[in-house]
């Protein structure tokens, strides 16, 4: 019997898949690429874009076509709304939160699937009529039950790396901050971290396998431990005991953590990605805007005095980490003026990575109650001028790297041509002429030779000196 | 052995202040929460849920929201015809609409509401009487000033637009224009967007920093 799932979203939900794929595997189920020659079929749901859960729908209703000509097992999960779970009831054979995703064997079982595997699952009785109870509460509270309740069931299991060298590590779900535009806590619920124990055998596991970049995930991944305050370790020093670890294994890896939120943004977690070398020297820090109006319409939480407070803490502990943010362009309401604060912090804080979006409704989220006020072609006009604002500073600072040897992590084969890529521990993109794939999941050493605004070009090191030989 | 629990809670009263405000009282379940926090409610089995500032008091018993029926609403239209004994699914606490404990008694503080955004200065000051603070509550007609005897009376500052009749004729913005913020107290601005906007700028102008000014912001 074979499967497929589809993928929606970030990479909260790639991760997830991540843990998804083993529990189907334990069926006996086999992975397939065409979904046309699956039994059961599976989304990882995005409700971030009304156009992702336009594609979950268009989905479904294929699926369900299908069903007439053969045997088909559908489910969905991920981040669903709850008047998108209601629907979803009707149209899915499963429906259920990522953090029930260890109960997904008994629901496909209670399909009618049974495999001689998944009946190993439920071997006995009382474990049986426990599971069967949960699964019927399971579907008569698909819209409301607690999104978060069984996450430390989630966690517990152990995921299938779709990389050998690089690996998500989930350390906190859902959250708390209600931004404006934003639906995740309605999707995700509340926020709930992951015991360090776990995360530290984790990644401990990961080092020991040579992996070499590790990206710590959650929505507000620096507002771990607030939901257990004095049970459970601060980010802060989380991230101590990692870089603590990383030094005992004498082995070179970045770790690195998105998505942060500016409001729990402290001085102690710089201090800490500074002390230590496998604390990454690149900070993604989302701003949204660069008006503290507009933030507080967004209910951001955090003010530009704050995040600029973060951004010289930065600057002044880890001259050369590289500053990532996310910015919406056209929010509800904003101005010109509004928007040119924003192009200002662009020049302030000289962004190597800006993730700019067009403002677009988000289904579920408190904006979506608003007049989308700003026409589409002003929210155009304003993504370019931005992404043009921060080509500038981006391009000055990849071409101060010139002539210089950085360290890069090497990811794979170019799609076009005899190059290899990889990225830098600021996570700048390097186009190396090499077509040596032994060279990739390892870090090398690049002399950059040439600079554009988003990219870098250079040479290995070794290949360098071959040649001035 | 877990299971799958519904945040129900049992509404106990209704309050109705005016023809469309009212208080909703609900049992506390136990609930710990911090003075300027909301919840996140609506009917049970509901999907539309929406955001409301807890009312009630650090150490009452019991929860309370202040309510304003919405034309077109979709929770505040339904919450008016609930009764006691029915269930409403709540969670919560959220938000960071809070004072620093220790800021509670070494500052003072400037609470500015308009309308229903008075709710989590209720429970604020009613939680901690002792605090130095002024409260200006913008409405526009009196009967608007929503339970006002539960504020000291040289605290509360009504701020009346449509009517004579309140310690202020005017908006908030007039208040504050006439009644100059000093720089260190520490400014709450809860209730509609533009309120905020305009209190913002005329205490920016006033030189208060913006790390003293908080806001929370009703939609």
């Amino acid at each position: 019997m074979k499967y497929h799932i589809i993928t929606l979203g970030c990479q909260m939900n790639l991760s997830d898949t991540g843990r998804t794929k083993p529990v189907i595997e334990s069926m006996g189920y086999e992975w397939t690429d065409n979904e046309d020659e699956a039994q059961l079929v599976g989304i990882l749901a995005c409700s971030v874009r009304q156009k992702a859960i336009d594609k979950v729908y268009a989905r479904i209703h294929k699926w369900n076509r299908a069903k007439n000509q053969r045997n088909l097992l559908t489910f969905v999960t991920g981040c669903i709304l709850p008047a998108d779970r209601e629907k979803f009831l009707k149209l899915f054979d499963i429906v259920f939160p990522m953090s029930e995703l260890q109960e997904l064997p008994e629901m496909i079982r209670q399909n009618g699937i049974v495999t001689p595997v998944s009946l190993k699952v439920v071997n006995q009785q009382e474990d049986l009529v426990f599971r069967n109870e949960r699964v019927e509460q399971l579907k008569r509270s698909a819209a409301g039950l607690k999104l978060n309740e069984h996450m430390s069931d989630f966690w517990h299991i152990n995921p299938a790396y779709e990389s050998k060298f690089e690996a998500f590590v989930p350390i906190q779900n859902g959250c708390d901050k209600f931004c404006t535009f934003c639906a995740v806590p309605y999707t995700r619920g509340r926020e709930v971290s992951r015991p360090s124990t776990e995360i530290l055998e984790e990644v401990k596991n990961l080092v020991e396998q040579d992996y070499k970049s590790i990206t710590l995930l959650g929505q507000n991944v620096n507002s771990y431990g607030l939901d257990k305050k004095g049970e459970e370790v601060s980010f802060p020093e989380l991230l101590r005991l990692i870089g603590k670890m990383g030094k005992a294994s004498g082995k070179e890896f970045w770790v690195y953590f998105t998505s942060p939120h500016p409001r729990d943004m402290t001085d102690e977690v710089i201090e800490v990605v500074a002390q230590y070398d496998c604390l990454a020297k690149q900070i993604h820090l989302p701003g949204q805007s660069g008006d503290d109006k507009v933030l507080i319409r967004m209910n951001r939480k955090h003010n530009m005095e704050k995040y600029r407070h973060i951004v010289h803490t930065i600057r002044k502990l880890i001259p050369r980490a590289t500053l990532f943010t996310d910015i919406i362009v056209g929010f509800t309401g904003e101005t010109d003026e509004q928007f040119e604060n924003t192009r200002r912090i662009m020049e302030e804080f000289k962004y190597n990575m800006a993730y700019i979006a067009q403002y677009s409704v988000r289904p579920g989220a408190t904006s979506s109650r608003w007049d989308d006020d700003v026409p589409k072609e002003v929210k155009k006009q304003r993504y370019h001028t931005l992404t043009e604002d921060l080509m500038k500073t981006s391009h000055e600072h990849n071409k101060a790297m010139v002539g210089k040897t950085y360290r890069v992590l090497v990811r794979g084969k170019e799609r076009k041509g005899e190059f290899l890529s990889g990225l830098t521990e600021g996570r700048i993109n390097v186009r190396i002429p090499s077509t040596d794939m032994s060279l990739v999941g390892q870090i090398v050493d690049i002399k950059i030779n040439s600079a554009t605004e988003f990219s870098l070009a250079g040479d290995l090191i070794n290949q360098t000196e071959l040649q001035s030989a | 052995m877990e299971t799958i629990t519904h945040n129900k809670y049992t509404v106990k009263k209704i309050r109705e202040l005016t023809k469309s405000t009212y208080v909703v009282r609900m049992e506390r379940n136990g609930m710990a929460f911090i003075p300027g926090q909301n919840l996140n409610l609506g009917l049970a089995g509901d999907t539309e849920k929406r955001d409301y500032s807890i009312y009630s008091r650090k150490k009452d018993d019991y929860l309370e929201i202040l309510v304003k029926e919405v034309e077109d609403g979709l929770v505040s239209k339904q919450l008016k015809r609930i009764n006691p004994g029915d269930a409403l699914e709540v969670d919560g606490p959220f938000g960071f609409f809070t004072l620093k404990e220790e800021h509670l008694y070494s500052k003072k503080f400037l609470f500015i509401s308009s309308g229903t955004g008075i709710a989590p200065f209720h429970s604020i000051t009613g939680s901690f009487p002792e605090i130095d603070f002024t409260l200006l509550h913008g409405v526009r007609y009196l009967d608007e000033t929503y339970e006002k005897h539960d504020y000291p009376d040289d605290r509360y500052i009504s701020c009346i637009s449509q009517e004579a009749g309140g310690d202020f004729h005017g908006r908030v913005t007039d208040y504050i224009k006439q009644h100059p913020v000093d720089k260190d107290t520490l400014c709450y601005l809860c209730g509609n967007v533009n309120m905020i906007y305009d209190v913002f700028d005329i205490l920016k102008e006033q030189g208060v920093p913006s790390e003293n000014l908080h806001a929370e912001v009703y939609f």
